[in-house]
């Protein structure tokens, strides 16, 4: 007799996992490490909030996941695959379909309108649709942020929150993954960072992945999971 | 259909330029000179060479025309007008002197030379000199000194039909000559401008004196027209003429107009190689040496190319030299900007856009500002030359009817276009290796 098989789930692969990964700053005068065999892993709807002092590595191993850098060693998976040594135009087009970046700063660029910049990720060569379809893709980015009314706004006539706001609708706008988010609320008020938050919280109810990069506790306990960084390794 | 790429090159490279104005505004200004020097450059050079060309027509014919040349001996003449006659794709001409004014007088420009040197002492040409078979020359016996009186000394052109599609002389006053109309008994002629100068300085009493003609004629002018000669020169029908000469019979050897004297000139349009190889039957078979014909297309064009080639490779190295300066504004004003939106090329680097594609962006940016460059200085050019020709056209009638060359507007697009991207090259290149960590550092 043989016993009776119990259905099992398909194991489902994390949304994306580093393993050993390490990073050497190599410029004028002695190497310096500044990530050492980091292992990092963020599933489906996981928001993590990545804590630590300035210097201590988080700006870095954000640039890492987001493929603006390359790590010295260890390895990269992204929905289970390697793609640590992918070259830069297969990295341009992930970049640009798997992830949502939103920074300290804005960068949202004076002379466009509101919609214009959220456009600018649309407008990258990966891809073309037409303009009907992009205004609509725009539209509902800025309304997932709650700002679709100051689609027409220059930068200048948007508040701080405002414009963090549009930049977060930038990084919606072409449905990614995972966001990553360097300190996001750092250049904004209590208030307004709290309502930036849960901006991108709600991003994670949707099935996105939230990477958060912050000083601050209060905002990070606001994440599913909570990770400290020291002297370039996880605490 | 236009690929992603190249859609968000143009996109982007548009806002760029509207987003800096000025900029796009200064570097045009430095590029504008050495783009309108290029373009006035090439349509001068066009321009002079269709100028000299048409000056070059009149005396030599249009190119590609098949020019021939038969001796007047053993009755050529007249095989060739008989074989012309009634064609439009052929016609001859046959030269000689004529006197008009009083009779019995030495002309005031003996021997037909231009007037202003005539009574300057001299004869026009030097003493004519005589050789025989073995070499040994002498100088002919100079004819009796006639006194000096009111008549010039004209060439005259005797033609079987309109020459004008192989030589465009150009209308000054009156008509040309009628070839469809009857012979009429008073021979009309046209005059060129140095004829018609002559009678008019000199108040020229109006009768024609042609060597071996039966009679003096009164012929009637029917107009003037520029023909490039410098020399006085008629022109008449070969048909009307011959009404004032006397038939072979009258004569021991025939007249020159019917079978013996100097040669003829004929003009046949291209691809006439039937009516050729027909002339040349007819010639040879009344005994004309077959060496003595000869046939041979117009190439002035080609012969002119070769002339002014290097004057126009010399202007184009100067207005190069111009667009240099452009291009460098262009470089300086597009890396002052690079070093300004850095954080906008890492922005973009990361939101997906290639390393590639923003150094099209760059490079778009500089060739629209290029192109619109050389859109003004085509622009600019064509209308220079139009207030050009309004004011001083009249004085230059080899510019008449002249418009603005094709080949200065591609010149103009090309600059244009080298010197975007030359000027755009290097900052393309700088913005594609800054760094995506910028915005993280930021």
């Amino acid at each position: 007799m043989t016993a009776p098989q119990v259905p099992v789930a398909p194991v489902q692969p994390p949304l994306l996992q580093l393993n050993g990964i390490t990073k050497v700053l190599k410029g004028q005068g002695e190497p310096r490490t500044i990530l050492s065999g980091v292992d990092f892993t963020v599933q489906p709807g996981q928001s993590v909030a990545i804590l630590g002092r300035s210097g201590s590595g988080k700006s870095t191993l954000l640039s890492l996941i987001g493929l603006f850098d390359r790590a010295d060693e260890g390895q990269y998976f992204l929905h289970g695959n390697d793609i640590t040594k992918l070259p830069e135009r297969k990295a341009a087009a992930l970049r640009s379909a798997e992830f949502g970046f939103v920074f300290q700063r804005f960068f949202l660029l004076k002379h466009l309108s509101a919609a214009q910049n959220v456009a600018m990720a649309l407008v990258n060569g990966q891809g073309w649709s037409a303009r009907r379809k992009r205004k609509q893709q725009v539209m509902e980015a800025l309304e997932q942020v709650g700002i679709a009314h100051l689609a027409k706004s220059k930068p200048s006539r948007l508040s701080g929150g405002e414009q963090q706001r549009v930049a977060i609708a930038r990084a919606l706008v072409r449905q990614p993954r995972i966001i990553l988010a360097d300190e996001p609320t750092g250049a904004l008020d209590t208030e307004t960072g709290n309502l930036v938050v849960e901006v991108l919280l709600n991003t994670t109810r949707q099935g996105c992945g939230l990477v958060l990069v912050t000083h601050d506790h209060d905002h990070a306990r606001k994440m599913g999971r909570v990770m400290e960084l020291r002297d370039g390794r996880f605490n | 259909m236009l690929s992603g790429k190249f859609r968000s090159a143009l996109v982007i490279g548009g806002q760029g330029i509207r987003a800096r104005k000025l900029r796009t505004f200064l570097s045009m200004v430095s590029l504008f000179l050495g783009v309108l020097a290029v373009v006035t450059v090439q349509a001068g050079a066009e321009i002079a060479e269709r100028a000299m060309l048409t000056d070059v027509e009149l005396q030599a014919g249009k190119d590609g025309t098949i020019m021939g040349y038969v001796p007047g001996e053993k009755g050529a003449p007249g095989i060739v007008e008989t074989t012309l006659k009634g064609r439009s794709d052929a016609v001859a001409m046959i030269g000689s002197q004529a006197i008009i004014g009083e009779p019995g007088v030495r002309p005031i420009n003996e021997g037909g030379m231009p007037f202003e040197y005539a009574n300057q002492g001299g004869n026009y040409g030097g003493p004519s000199m005589i050789c025989d078979a073995s070499g040994v020359c002498h100088e002919q016996k100079q004819p009796e000194k006639k006194p000096d009186g009111q008549a010039i000394e004209v060439s005259m052109i005797a033609l079987t039909g309109d020459i004008r599609p192989f030589k465009p002389f150009r209308p000054v006053s009156g008509t040309w000559l009628d070839f469809t109309s009857a012979p009429s008994l008073a021979p009309r002629i046209v005059l060129n401008e140095e004829a018609a100068k002559g009678l008019k300085q000199y108040r020229i009493p109006g009768e024609m004196m042609i060597e071996g003609a039966t009679h003096h004629v009164t012929p009637q002018i029917a107009g003037v027209v520029q023909d490039g000669y410098m020399q006085p020169r008629i022109y008449l029908r070969l048909d009307e003429l011959r009404t004032w000469m006397p038939t072979a019979a009258e004569t021991n050897d025939g007249n020159r107009f019917r079978g013996g004297g100097p040669g003829l000139e004929i003009y046949l349009e291209p691809g006439s190689d039937d009516l050729q190889q027909l002339l040349r039957s007819k010639l040879i078979g009344a005994g004309i040496d077959q060496q003595n014909l000869h046939f041979q297309p117009v190439n002035s064009k080609e012969r002119m190319e070769s002339e002014l080639r290097i004057m126009r490779l010399i202007f184009l190295g100067m207005a190069f030299l111009v667009l240099l300066i452009g291009v460098a504004g262009i470089l300086n004003v597009g890396l002052a900007t690079v070093g300004e939106r850095v954080e906008e090329f890492a922005l973009r680097r990361a939101v997906g856009m290639s390393r590639m594609l923003l150094a099209g962006i760059v490079l778009a940016e500089t060739l629209l500002t290029g192109l619109l460059t050389a859109a003004l200085a085509i622009g600019a050019g064509a209308a220079g030359l139009q207030v050009a020709l309004m004011m001083f056209g009249h004085r230059f009638p080899s510019l008449q009817g002249t418009t603005f060359p094709w080949e200065a507007g591609v010149a103009g697009v090309i600059a244009g276009l080298v010197a975007g991207v030359l000027g755009g090259l290097i900052p393309a290149i700088r913005a594609a290796r800054i760094p995506i960590a910028t915005v993280m550092r930021a």
